[in-house]
């Protein structure tokens, strides 16, 4: 419910702000005085006061009201404030990236960015909270009638940005394309997808999955309109029910939307009036950039930095707990490394605490389990290999290399903070006679090496949310594709299929605590770290709705002006 | 006149050939399978199996290629794999700001290096003349993108006047011009030294000194004159170098040119991006370059007529 | 060794010794001659701090307690984000960086003077298939060339040479071909035909000693824009790989802490600039003394 509390304080605070612009006499006092004198603290603090009284006393008048008339609201109080010349909102949310955003086809894209980007024009049937709930979004409820059958029952007054009503038939359309497109496997199990009524679907399933719903919360497979596709129009993929509609694609500069006026609850409508993503691929220069105010939102600021902006006044450093799941990885297929002795003599040489430290300056949790933090079942309670080189050596002797003399290549990806990671390492190997040569790649070769197993030793990371199957399955089933160890155990790969599909939880809990345990003790992986979600945006910002995994949804978000 | 430019224009055909040969086979011979960034990371065996179907990478090379040729030839330079985007509209979308930046950058050389050539030259050979090509070189001997992070960290974080980065008004190309033009005034400040010593040396200079004028009217009537011929090749040189090759600097300014498209699809392994871009940058470059030759004959009869009597 | 050379070609231009006459004109450039000594300085202090440090522990051994210490008595010049100290490696990593761009140099001279020689020698058909190809690669600048090799093929060692190598080669095998067609038609070597010696003899005795002068100016440059070109490839993370004190892979991994720790990435930033701008002083010099024109 957190989002929803959220959802309509922020409602109410821009309905109010008529009231508010009682409080804008004493901002041009405070204004004046700034330019005055800068020391003036005593005035700004009794003016700041009367501004936080306003605000409460607005926030109990509002709260007090009806919600219906919120989009009424904010026209009035932008156009009055503007009149007084001190709008309370500001226009326009920058949020500066650290990619470019390069594909907006929701079934075609792959990159965060994009998801994020999409977000605003784009809603999904289920929501997904950040503390990993489902909530009902374009649908009304859903129910098993049974195993494989889900019925969905959607909202009726859904509208797309062009006035149309979202119906069951843009459900079936979106969800059969989605079979022939790169989010095919998000709807891995679906076989067909039924039209009830104009706002019920069934969607027939393969076999049950415990997580087949979280796939329907990917933003990726939100809600196209049919009618747009049959239009012929340019860019059909572009018209979604979200609470922005997509503005303007300048190449490599930014990509903007503005606010759909006719959002079909009002109560939940956009507050900004256009949000605008700016790339800013170099780190140093992104946090420069909030500094100085030309965006109002850092992703993924430089840890080192981070000094900077927390002791500028302006700026709020947030950190949460993040998804994103670094690991030190081997192929378990090529020679020496086919020898698990040998591999967890490597796990107990690796000290996570230094290369937490010199990877993200400490600001994460060093991990022993695989699965990313965070995800059901997580258990980290197992012994797995801690830092100690004694164990390490004693472990060496027993893999039959007592004196290390191994010459080995760890495989790394061109981007921070491997090249941090893979030094530490590099020198904890030495320390039991491996010799480890560090081969830098982009990520693409990286990818490709993996998938053809030519690798011997590799960093990579894998950032999961929402579903523990595309851990468990993806990177350890056999023959999964990204499956970079190329681990094959016929236990494990029978684990994984009943957590699956066991439906009663506590045991299926089990068989996933049993899975983890084995998968340390086997030692394909060796979980490093989970890394913090940082990010970094101006003090007024509010309406956020961040997830440790970085796919943040900003479709409220909106900087209020002190 | 026209002969020359349809020559040169013909001249264009076999650099496109062996461009987007080498381009073509490098990006598709070496490590990074597209299908598989097209298809996304969590993407399934059958769903890259379909990509390579779909986009025809099952074809060996050589196939692939005789098709993007074919394509090139009816003047379809392909889709981008990433952006689903016309490669040519995404090109020309870029090149406003590339263009913006190369001549900003190559109008601050100018500014920065022909007084100081002029400087150089009058004081030869004395310590003025020591110091300013030392100053000179001082851009040319600094990695592009520290100077543009000391730049930022400097003028945009210390003292507020540019923004760091980005593409917003004639305000926010000054960083980044002035860190690739810092970078160009070496060779152009060198150029017009030796240029106008080259001329200061001529015997109608010394007419001319001779007949009293003032060194100031010598050096600007008479000697900058004559010595543009170089300096005009230098800069038109310099100019189609920048064009693609500030890459640092567009990456580091956040500057939505064209180098930095090449760069960002090299690592998606985006063949039709890359190799249409390339192919554009060799046709614009030769074009630069033509235009400097014809800019040539208009400065210096002596070229014109050579080219007429060839012609 | 020049003089050597020097004294087997025939003297067609000059009377003097090449490299005397050219000590005696260079003395005169004082930029020349502190860009000559400061590099002499350069290769002496990179060889002693061989026997000075020990590689494995001074200079890529690790000391996480010991990070971000600002530059002090301890450490002149502080320690990195690993607690290496910065004085040791930017000393010890001048080997890195001039072995590298020498490295690509050379290549790009033996690559470059051998096809400069081939196309300005026998011209035709030849020549124009040499020149359009370097004429390809000379219109796409350095930096896009090595770019795409390295991001391609892959980084290590041998691949950077390469990338780095073919901008040389381009710029090389022009002056060579330049220089060889201006000396092809002259008499000594109509004269050594005559006498039946081989055509690649002569390219080696005859021809190759007469374009020394502009091709030692264009090493000397090359040297410095190469030194440059590496580390703009450690910038956009493929260039020499981690843990090599290379002085542009310090850099980039000192941008980082740019702000933090401004002197990891401000110091090779300034061992960059310095041997770069030594290298263009004593080219320029190299340049002026060389050139017949200014001769008086």
């Amino acid at each position: 419910m957190t989002e929803l509390q959220q959802k309509q304080r922020n409602t109410t605070l821009v309905m109010t702000c008529p009231l508010i612009i009682t409080g804008v006499v004493f901002e041009k006092v405070r204004c004046a005085k700034k330019i005055n004198s800068k020391g003036e603290k005593g005035m700004k603090k009794i003016t700041s006061l009367v501004l936080c009284l306003v605000m409460i006393f607005s926030l109990v008048v509002g709260c007090s009201q009806g919600n219906k008339d919120a989009a009424t609201g904010t026209d009035e109080g932008t156009s009055s404030s503007k009149e007084t010349g001190s709008p309370r909102i500001k226009d326009t949310l920058v949020i500066g990236s650290a990619a470019e955003i390069n594909n907006l086809d929701l079934l075609a894209q792959n990159d965060q960015i994009n998801n994020i980007c999409l977000k605003l024009t784009h809603e999904t049937l289920i929501f997904f909270t950040n503390d990993g709930k489902l909530e009902p979004e374009l649908a009304e409820s859903w129910e098993y009638v049974d195993d494989t059958t889900l019925e969905i029952k959607l909202k009726e007054n859904v509208k797309f940005h062009d006035g149309t009503p979202m119906t069951a038939e843009d459900v079936k359309f979106t969800y059969e394309m989605c079979l022939n497109s790169n989010a095919s496997t998000l709807m891995a199990g679906l076989k067909s997808v039924d039209v009830i009524d104009d706002y019920t679907v069934r969607l027939n399933l393969e076999s049950y999955d415990n997580e087949f719903l979280m796939n329907l919360t990917a933003v990726n497979v939100g809600i196209q309109s049919k009618k747009a596709y049959e239009s012929g129009m340019d860019e059909p993929y572009l018209v979604g029910t979200g609470q922005y509609k997509f503005e303007e694609w300048v190449s490599g500069e930014y990509v903007s939307f503005v606010r759909n006026e006719n959002y079909w609850d009002p109560e939940n409508a956009g507050v900004a009036e256009r949000i605008i993503f700016r790339p800013i691929i170099e780190a140093s220069a992104r946090t420069i950039a909030l500094q100085n105010g030309e965006i109002d939102v850092c992703i993924d600021p430089p840890i080192n930095e981070l000094q900077f902006l927390e002791k500028d006044d302006n700026i709020v450093v947030h950190e949460q707990p993040g998804t994103r799941l670094f690991y030190f990885a081997f192929n378990t297929t090529k020679e020496p490394w086919n020898n698990k002795t040998l591999r967890q003599a490597v796990a107990h040489a690796i000290n996570r605490d230094d290369v937490l430290t010199v990877a993200v300056d400490g600001k994460g949790t060093p991990q022993t389990t695989i699965l990313n933090r965070g995800l059901w079942g997580f258990y980290d309670e197992m012994e797995g290999f801690p830092y100690d080189l004694e164990k390490a050596k004693a472990k060496m002797a027993e893999a039959g290399y007592p004196d290390g003399g191994i010459s080995t290549k760890l495989l790394i990806a061109n981007s921070t903070p491997y090249t941090d990671i893979a030094t530490v390492i590099q020198d904890n190997l030495k320390q039991i006679g491996i010799d480890v040569i560090i081969d830098v790649v982009e990520d693409a070769t990286l990818k490709e090496i993996c998938t053809k197993g030519e690798q011997e030793l590799f960093l990579w990371r894998w950032n999961e949310d929402q579903k523990v199957d595309w851990v468990y399955n993806d990177l350890f089933a056999t023959g999964s594709p990204y499956n970079y160890h190329h681990y094959s155990n016929p236990v494990a790969d029978d684990l994984i299929y009943k957590v699956r599909t066991e439906r009663d939880q506590e045991q299926r809990y089990q068989y996933g605590v049993e899975l983890q345990e084995l998968l340390v003790d086997d030692c394909a992986q060796v979980p490093l770290y989970i890394a913090n979600l940082v990010i970094a945006y101006n003090k007024g910002l509010r309406g956020q709705y961040l997830f440790g995994g970085g796919n943040h949804d900003w479709s409220r978000a909106y900087i209020e002006l002190q | 006149m026209i002969r020359f430019i349809i020559q040169r224009l013909l001249q264009l055909i076999p650099a496109i050939l062996i461009s987007s040969f080498i381009i073509f086979f490098a990006m598709n011979l070496t490590g990074g399978d597209p299908a598989m960034i097209i298809a996304g990371d969590k993407a399934s065996a059958e769903r890259i199996e379909q990509v390579r179907e779909e986009y025809g990478f099952n074809d060996p090379v050589p196939v692939q290629y005789i098709r993007y040729m074919a394509g090139l030839v009816r003047g379809d330079m392909g889709i981008s794999y990433v952006t689903n985007k016309d490669v040519f509209k995404s090109f020309m979308a870029r090149l406003p700001a590339t263009m913006e930046l190369a001549f900003a950058s190559v109008f601050f050389a100018v500014l920065l290096s022909i007084p100081l050539g002029i400087y150089t030259a009058i004081n030869q050979n004395t310590w003025k003349d020591n110091l300013g090509m030392v100053f000179a070189l001082f851009g040319v001997s600094m990695p592009n993108f520290w100077l543009g992070l000391i730049l930022i960290l400097f003028f945009s974080l210390r003292l507020g006047w540019f923004p760091s980065g980005g593409r917003s008004g004639i305000i926010s190309v000054v960083l980044p011009a002035a860190t690739v033009g810092l970078g160009l005034a070496a060779l152009i400040t060198r150029t017009t030294r030796s240029a106008m010593l080259d001329v200061i040396r001529q015997d109608y200079i010394r007419t001319a000194k001779a007949k009293g004028a003032s060194d100031r009217a010598v050096i600007y009537k008479h000697a900058l004159g004559n010595a543009l011929i170089p300096i005009i090749t230098v800069i038109g040189l310099q100019l189609a170098n920048v064009l693609t090759g500030s890459v640092l600097a567009e990456s580091v300014f956040a500057w939505p040119g064209i180098a930095r498209l090449i760069f960002d699809h090299i690592s998606k392994r985006d063949t039709p991006m890359v190799t249409g871009s390339i192919i554009l940058c060799s046709i614009m470059m030769c074009l630069v370059n033509t235009v400097v030759d014809i800019i040539y004959a208009f400065v210096d009869p002596r070229i014109k007529a050579q080219y007429v009597r060839k012609g | 060794m020049e003089t050597a050379t020097a004294k087997s070609a025939h003297p067609v231009y000059r009377s003097r010794g090449l490299a005397s006459e050219t000590m005696r004109r260079l003395k005169k450039n004082k930029g020349a001659i502190i860009g000559l000594i400061f590099m002499v300085l350069l290769v002496v202090v990179t060889i002693a701090s061989g026997f000075i440090y020990d590689y494995e522990k001074d200079i890529i051994g690790q000391n996480i307690s010991e990070r971000f210490k600002a530059p002090g008595l301890e450490y002149p010049f502080g320690t990195d984000q690993v607690g290496r100290n910065i004085f040791a490696r930017v000393i010890y990593g001048a080997r890195f960086s001039l072995a590298i761009s020498a490295g690509a140099v050379a290549i790009g001279l033996v690559v470059g003077i051998i096809l400069g020689s081939i196309a300005g020698f026998y011209g035709g058909l030849v020549d124009d298939i040499i020149m359009r190809i370097n004429d390809v690669l000379y219109a796409i600048p350095n930096i896009m060339i090595a770019v795409v090799i390295v991001s391609l093929l892959g980084t290590n060692t041998f691949n950077l040479l390469l990338a780095l190598s073919v901008s040389a080669t381009t710029t090389v095998s022009r002056v060579a071909r330049a220089s060889v067609m201006t000396i092809r038609g002259q008499e000594f070597i109509e004269a050594a035909y005559a006498i039946g010696v081989p055509t690649w003899k002569i390219i080696l005795k005859h021809i190759v000693p007469n374009c020394l002068s502009p091709i030692i100016v264009q090493t000397t440059l090359l040297i410095g824009t190469t030194i440059i070109a590496t580390s703009s490839l450690s910038f956009l993370g493929i260039g020499v790989p981690a843990p090599a004190p290379e002085w542009g892979a310090m850099l980039s991994e000192g941008r980082d802490y740019m702000r933090s720790a401004g002197y990891i990435c401000v110091i090779p930033g300034f061992a960059i600039m310095l041997t770069v701008l030594a290298l263009n002083l004593l080219g320029d010099g190299l340049r002026d003394a060389l050139d017949p024109k200014l001769k008086k």
